[in-house]
């Protein structure tokens, strides 16, 4: 009888420590993924990567950017699909949630057309001479 | 000691460690995507791209080496160095520097200037070459070209600065 209580005490502190080892490494994994996919990173990432693609690009180019995570991140905070990505003057911004926003210039002088995504992947990048 | 209070203390140091370890890598990351992207080098060296496929086509020059200068290189180039309206940025973010060389075949080598074009903000480029993060990218480039049947080089370079935004 006593020899079957410790062996169900041992049991029992074994499967504590493992569900402790497995519940501390789901929360580094949640806070890696996070801060992998963090709104206000990617905003950043797209508004330059967005200025890089139109400062190389010559007039009557159209480019299409996998965006994927970011246009889910925006519907799911209730963006607008025009209001993901804008252009005034020469600076581009991304905004993928309410109280946020990346804006990057770009130096080549061309008219960008409005930038919205055509799917659940990809926007469209119009380039037209000015 | 027996079994069961080694056992308990080896869980302890093992907590300890898993902790250790999970603290080096949450600072590694925040370090790592806290830090800005650096795209200043791709901008300075797109810049000298569209300023040389401005410049010439085909390997020969466009129009005559006097031709541009700091009036028309701007619109000329289709280019605009105004800025995002942030840290005390002043449209002053962009330097550019253009000299015309003309080119001896016989002893390969440069001759005198034949003509120079800066344009931007003149400070960024004297921090070029400074030690350091918070510096401006700097990125220069030549090309050989011809006018007419004789030879040139370009020597094109592009400053940007947006420290603010790349650098932290």
């Amino acid at each position: 009888m006593i020899k079957g209580k410790r062996g169900s005490n041992i049991l029992t502190e074994n499967i504590i420590f493992i569900v402790l080892n497995l519940v501390f490494l789901a929360i580094l994994m949640a806070f890696l993924i996070s801060r992998m996919g963090n709104a206000a990173v990617l905003e950043e990432k797209y508004a330059k990567q967005i200025a890089m693609i139109i400062d190389a690009a010559k007039p009557e180019m159209e480019i299409y950017l996998d965006m994927e995570n970011g246009i889910k991140d925006a519907r799911e905070n209730g963006i607008s699909d025009l209001g993901i990505v804008t252009i005034q003057n020469n600076v581009v911004t991304v905004k993928l949630r309410d109280k946020g926003g990346y804006s990057y210039s770009f130096f080549n002088d061309v008219d960008v057309e409005n930038i919205y995504p055509i799917d659940n992947k990809n926007v469209r990048i119009k380039i037209n001479k000015k | 000691m027996d079994k069961r209070g080694t056992d308990k203390l080896i869980s302890v140091y093992w907590f300890v460690i898993l902790f250790l370890v999970a603290a080096g890598i949450v600072y590694m990351v925040i370090v790592f995507y806290g830090a800005p992207y650096d795209v200043r080098e791709s901008e300075a060296n797109i810049m000298i791209n569209q300023i040389a496929d401005c410049f010439a086509a085909g390997g020969k020059l466009k129009n005559s080496v006097n031709y541009f200068n700091e009036l028309n290189l701007l619109s000329e180039c289709k280019l605009n160095f105004n800025v995002e309206d942030t840290n005390k940025w002043k449209n002053d973010q962009f330097y550019v520097g253009v000299n015309y060389y003309s080119f001896e075949k016989d002893k390969g080598v440069f001759s005198d200037i034949l003509r120079t074009i800066n344009l931007g903000n003149s400070l960024l480029n004297d921090n070029c070459g400074l030690e350091g993060k918070y510096t401006p990218v700097c990125v220069e480039r030549s090309f050989y070209v011809l006018e007419g049947d004789s030879p040139r080089i370009i020597k094109i370079k592009s400053v940007v600065g947006k420290v603010e935004k790349n650098a932290q």
